[in-house]
């Protein structure tokens, strides 16, 4: 630690003592819009380089004199500029889209140069207009499921918004939206995400290589942020599906200079009506099933170096049965944040976040009416600042502090019933990382980014926390190799804000580049994550089953060491891109059901998952074709996920849920003409692990399932087509038609095969016939679908 | 409560399965499932009945064999079996079919009975507590309208008094002409065992002779209440739970995974045995349907 921090005052003074060097500080903007960019490539005399930040913003340091300024963004036309450097400068851009101007090149996928020059890697960029070309599911354009076709990311389920990263539990992904974490992206039972591709600008996700401003979570992030509206012009879209419907605005506030407002506004929403159609269905009348969500982001310039920004979501899937049975569930987050900039070389921003996730059930069933309901709420703030020392050296430093407030369960009566209420112990913790991460040019060839960042976990009262005989609230049991439950023998009281347990840690994080040539780099990452909250659950969606348990005296925080290696290579004058990628991952304090494991209206938690280690390792390979009319990718994982923990199949390593060896995308997006943009992908997994019987046995009456061990078989291997065809408008019209067909040649995937006795009816009478048969589930044949959408 | 969540669970994916365009296909002989080693199987136990006292104590002895054979559980004849309550051994001899019987062993409650099998050259021992049982203050049948669960029809229900200050367990099981009545369903971890947790010592009125059997006019139904021990009850949930999975596991289910018995194998604990030894009291009563 002490080393690290004395070679960055080392590196600073040795960058600062350089020649005399004034600084070109300013704004990349989209021309259209004004909405900021970033991830712009500034590239000064061919050689020197920044890109912007998260709110279009860059600055680099030259010597005296005269410079060459590019910048260059894909999808975006070149500008280039001579500037004569005397003193520091501003400089602000604004960027046209080539699509607008040229009608052959396609918006493409990837940023590729900063795939070859930037020190990240295992990191991968979607553009929202990649997004909306893509064939979706349900003819509804679903952020996360894009996501599931790059190499590395892997969907829970079949037509699930869960996904998993490279081994990592869905409970694993950091998904901010604004910086407010997003406790569950699903929408209707995970079929949907929650995100709407209207609102959202871009998407990136960190496989690996996590910089040090990121944690909480082991396997990777998720950053997702939010258009901020049209500063010129009121704009407004519209656009109707057979699934959901959503509407947008967007415009500008105040008065500013003469053609741009103070600010601007985006107001986005969209309901699903899904449930129109149950009349339909005889058996599924009076009921209601149906999502909707709301997005929000003002942005307004105090001055010229001082903004603030407003953003928010709500979101809510309501699914009821009259008389029987109601359901609600949801995230809501609002995100107030500031940004200034203090001087050409000091960037500050400090971000107010509240975010809850609520889980509501209602039973109606008369007599014993009652509703439970549970939530997480948490207040964060984060302060950061960016220090842009010199060209190519940026100190980036802040904090997380995250206050979380956790209410497993509250039984309440309603409708009058006798139901007793019941509220379950709420739980309550505090994690604090201040963290330091700084980019470091050492030459042309070589550049390194590390960091560290140490993180704080402080269970605190108010809480009444169990004693288990033997302190533990489960006993291995050698001779059976089971888990026996100890009994709680005493109960010890904390007050409000008494600190019951709390775990520091670091989390040194490292990259390096090394630039070959022009064409060719080579990258190596290492990473160091903790993870304070377990999702003790393997559901892909949200059920009232979905606990979020907190770290504390009896569940230890989960950590995972990530190696990465990596060979970037461009090729035909960056027409095309490959990239191979190597990873390791050591983890350790995983969680995973003991046998036999209940976990409904379960208080003590601990006495249900054992802990243990893990590891994943795997090989990824994409190939990416980024301009012509044809573009897309191809992409290949070879991977292993593998668990080892006691108790459960002899203390050996046994796959775990998500392994997956292989998994190959193939992405196309086609311009066919002016109007016409075709889209094609096609997914290969192998089969993921389950549990078969080994045997049968006669009980009671019934045939019962006997098996040996967990994960020893493996579903049949995965696979399907999606289309889609996208009619633009002609000129000077707004319609755009979006045609879609999902799994075009209706593979029926096995979601889960399932065992059971045959039970036979007789004389109108269910008879258990003794015989067994196995059964195949399978969601989601061919969907055709068709969403028209209109700018106004 | 649990019991309602779990149904209203099962509501919930049906609907949105139907909604989501889903698919069951048969897929029995496309599976290739690994066969391990036969266990041991007990299937029974001790039975006090009062009200119509057994002539003898019996429970049969299997093997496991494919989950997907047609064949039923072979035999275990060549076993050497006997019950001890502590102070008396009771030994229980072949009969065919897998059943060992005994004509003289008594069941008592509050005993502990021990059975210990020699077979294969290794040594089975398992044991249960037999608690006394609440009797039916009142039984009747009820007529009932369809509901999501079941049938219109007559189904059994009682009043009965549970003992106060300690904790009971339940089973019911019911019989129609004489003939038990059960099927594999996911309603049966709520309905046919309960605890007392929320109702210790209180009177129970109509409660629920597992209401999803239903009888028509003219039929014998018989009711029975057991009393279980805990870790009988412990071993059923877990039974009923898993003989009732309808295979969409939205729900987060922990994995499937052996149901522990509380019979070990004393010689070589890993080649362990499967099925419950228990040992129960019951109440019972029975009626014939009548047209009201």
């Amino acid at each position: 630690m002490k080393r690290l921090v004395f070679c960055l005052f080392w590196f600073t003074s040795l960058t600062l003592s350089a020649q005399k060097e004034y600084s070109i500080s300013g704004y990349v903007k989209e021309f259209t819009n004004g909405e900021a960019l970033f991830g712009v490539n500034i590239i000064v005399d061919g050689d020197k380089g920044t890109t912007t930040n998260d709110y279009g913003f860059f600055s680099i340091s030259l010597k005296e004199g005269t410079h060459n300024v590019v910048v260059s963004y894909l999808g975006f036309e070149t500008l280039e500029q001579e500037v004569v450097l005397n003193a520091d400068t501003k400089l602000n851009f604004k960027m046209i889209e080539e699509s607008n101007a040229l009608d052959e090149v396609v918006v493409t996928t990837n940023t590729t140069t900063r795939n070859i020059k930037s020190t990240e890697m295992s990191v991968a960029t979607l553009k929202t207009s990649t997004i909306k070309k893509l064939p979706t599911g349900l003819g509804e354009v679903d952020v996360l499921k894009s996501i599931q076709l790059l190499p590395g990311v892997s969907s829970v389920s079949e037509g699930s918004s869960g996904f998993n990263v490279r081994g990592g539990s869905a409970d694993q992904n950091l998904v901010l939206l604004d910086d407010a974490t997003i406790f569950n992206a699903s929408h209707l039972l995970g079929f949907f995400s929650v995100f709407n591709a209207d609102a959202v600008k871009s998407v990136k996700l960190y496989k690996g290589g996590i910089p040090a401003n990121f944690g909480g979570r082991l396997s990777s992030v998720l950053d997702i942020k939010q258009r901020e509206g049209n500063v010129k012009e009121f704009e407004g879209e519209l656009g109707i599906g057979l699934i959901s419907s959503r509407a947008l605005i967007q415009g500008p506030i105040g008065k500013g200079n003469k053609e741009e407002g103070k600010g601007s506004y985006l107001l986005a929403g969209r309901r699903s009506y899904l449930d129109v159609f149950s009349p339909l269905l005889e058996d599924l009348d009076d009921t209601k099933l149906y999502f909707y969500d709301v997005n929000l982001k003002v942005n307004y310039n105090l001055n010229e170096n001082n903004k603030l920004f407003l953003s928010g979501y709500f979101g809510q899937d309501k699914f009821a049965i009259k008389n029987i049975f109601g359901n609600t569930y949801g995230n809501g987050s609002a995100t107030l944040r500031y940004t200034s900039v203090l001087n050409d070389k000091l960037f500050f921003q400090a971000s107010a976040i509240y975010s809850d996730y609520a889980y509501e059930v209602d039973v109606l069933t008369s007599g014993s009416e009652f509703k439970w309901s549970s939530n997480i709420v948490n207040y964060n703030f984060k302060p950061r600042l960016n220090w842009y020392i010199s060209s190519g050296n940026t100190l980036k430093t802040g904090a997380d502090f995250t206050y979380y407030n956790f209410n497993p369960g509250k039984i309440s009566a309603i409708n009058n019933s006798s139901t007793s209420p019941q509220q379950f112990q709420k739980k309550y913790a505090l994690e604090s990382a201040p963290y330091v991460d700084f980019e470091h040019k050492v030459s042309d060839k070589l550049s390194f980014q590390y960091g560290l960042r140490w993180s704080n976990f402080q269970r605190l009262g108010n809480e009444t926390v169990s004693i288990y005989e033997n302190g533990t609230p489960l006993s291995y049991n050698p001779t059976l190799d089971l888990f026996d439950e100890n009994n709680v023998v005493s109960e010890v009281a904390y007050d409000s804000g008494d600190v019951i347990e709390s775990f520091n840690n670091l989390e040194p994080r490292a990259s390096a580049r090394f630039l070959w040539n022009e064409t060719t780099s080579l990258k190596a990452s290492y990473n160091k994550t903790y993870q304070y909250l377990h999702l003790i659950s393997n559901s892909t969606s949200a059920t009232p089953l979905d606990i979020w348990a907190p770290s504390g005296p009896y569940l230890k925080p989960q950590s995972s060491d990530q190696f990465a290696l990596g060979y970037f290579k461009t090729l035909k004058n960056n027409a095309y891109d490959f990239s191979v990628e190597a990873y390791y991952k050591d983890l350790n304090d995983v969680t995973d059901f003991v046998d036999g494991a209940d976990l409904l209206f379960q208080e003590q938690i601990e006495t249900q998952v054992v802990q243990g280690n893990g590891r994943a390792y795997g090989m990824e390979f994409q190939l990416n074709k980024n301009s012509g009319k044809l573009t897309g990718w191809l992409s290949y994982t070879l991977a292993r996920t593998e668990r080892k923990i006691q108790g459960i199949n002899n203390n050996t390593f046994y796959p775990a849920n998500n392994d997956q060896l292989h998994e190959v995308s193939l992405v196309g997006l086609y311009k066919l003409n002016k109007r016409w943009d075709l889209g094609a992908n096609f997914i290969y997994g192998s089969g993921k692990p389950v549990t078969y019987p080994t045997g049968k046995f006669v009980q009671n009456g019934l045939v019962v399932p006997d098996y040996e061990g967990r994960n020893g078989n493996r579903l049949p291997a995965f696979h399907r087509l999606d289309l889609s065809a996208t009619l633009n408008p002609k000129e000077g019209k707004n319609g755009t038609w979006i045609f879609s067909l999902a799994n075009a040649y209706n593979r029926q995937n096995a979601a889960t095969i399932y065992f059971r006795e045959r039970v036979d009816e007789i004389n109108n009478i269910d008879i258990p016939s003794g015989q067994t048969e196995a059964s195949k589930f399978s969601f989601l044949g061919i969907v055709p679908s068709v969403t028209y959408q209109f700018k106004f | 409560m649990k019991a309602i969540i779990k149904t209203v669970q099962r509501i919930t994916y049906l609907c949105l399965s139907i909604m989501i365009l889903s698919c069951e296909t048969d897929v029995t002989n496309d599976i290739d499932l690994k066969q391990s080693p036969p266990k041991l199987i007990i299937n029974g136990g001790l039975e006090r009945n009062s009200k119509s006292p057994l002539k003898s104590q019996q429970f049969q002895l299997t093997t496991t064999n494919d989950f997907l054979s047609k064949d039923p559980n072979p035999f275990v004849s060549d076993a050497q079996v006997s019950v001890t309550d502590g102070t008396t051994n009771y030994i229980f001899d072949y009969s065919g079919d897998g059943i060992y019987i005994n004509d003289e062993l008594e069941p008592t409650t509050g005993s502990t009975y021990t059975v210990t099998i020699k077979w294969n050259g290794e040594v089975y021992e398992g044991s249960d507590t037999l608690n006394e049982v609440a009797p039916f203050d009142r039984f009747f049948a009820e007529f009932q309208e369809e509901t999501v669960f079941s049938d219109e029809g007559y189904t059994l229900k009682c009043d009965t008094t549970d003992p106060a200050n300690v904790d009971n367990y339940y089973y019911y099981r019911v019989y129609r002409n004489g003939e038990f009545v059960i099927k594999p369903d996911p309603g049966n971890s709520q309905i046919l065992i309960t605890s007392d947790e929320f109702f210790d010592g209180q009177k129970r009125i109509g409660a629920e002779i597992n209401g999803e059997v239903t009888f028509k006019v003219g039929d014998v139904a018989t009711g029975q209440q057991l009393a279980i021990s805990e870790g009988y009850f412990d071993y059923l949930f877990e039974l009923f739970t898993q003989t009732g999975n309808t295979g969409i596991s939205f729900g987060g289910n922990p994995p499937p995974a052996t149901i522990r018995s509380n019979v070990i194998n004393m010689t070589n604990p890993s080649n362990r045995a499967v099925g419950y030894f228990y040992t129960v009291d019951v109440a019972e009563d029975k009626l014939t349907i009548t047209d009201e």
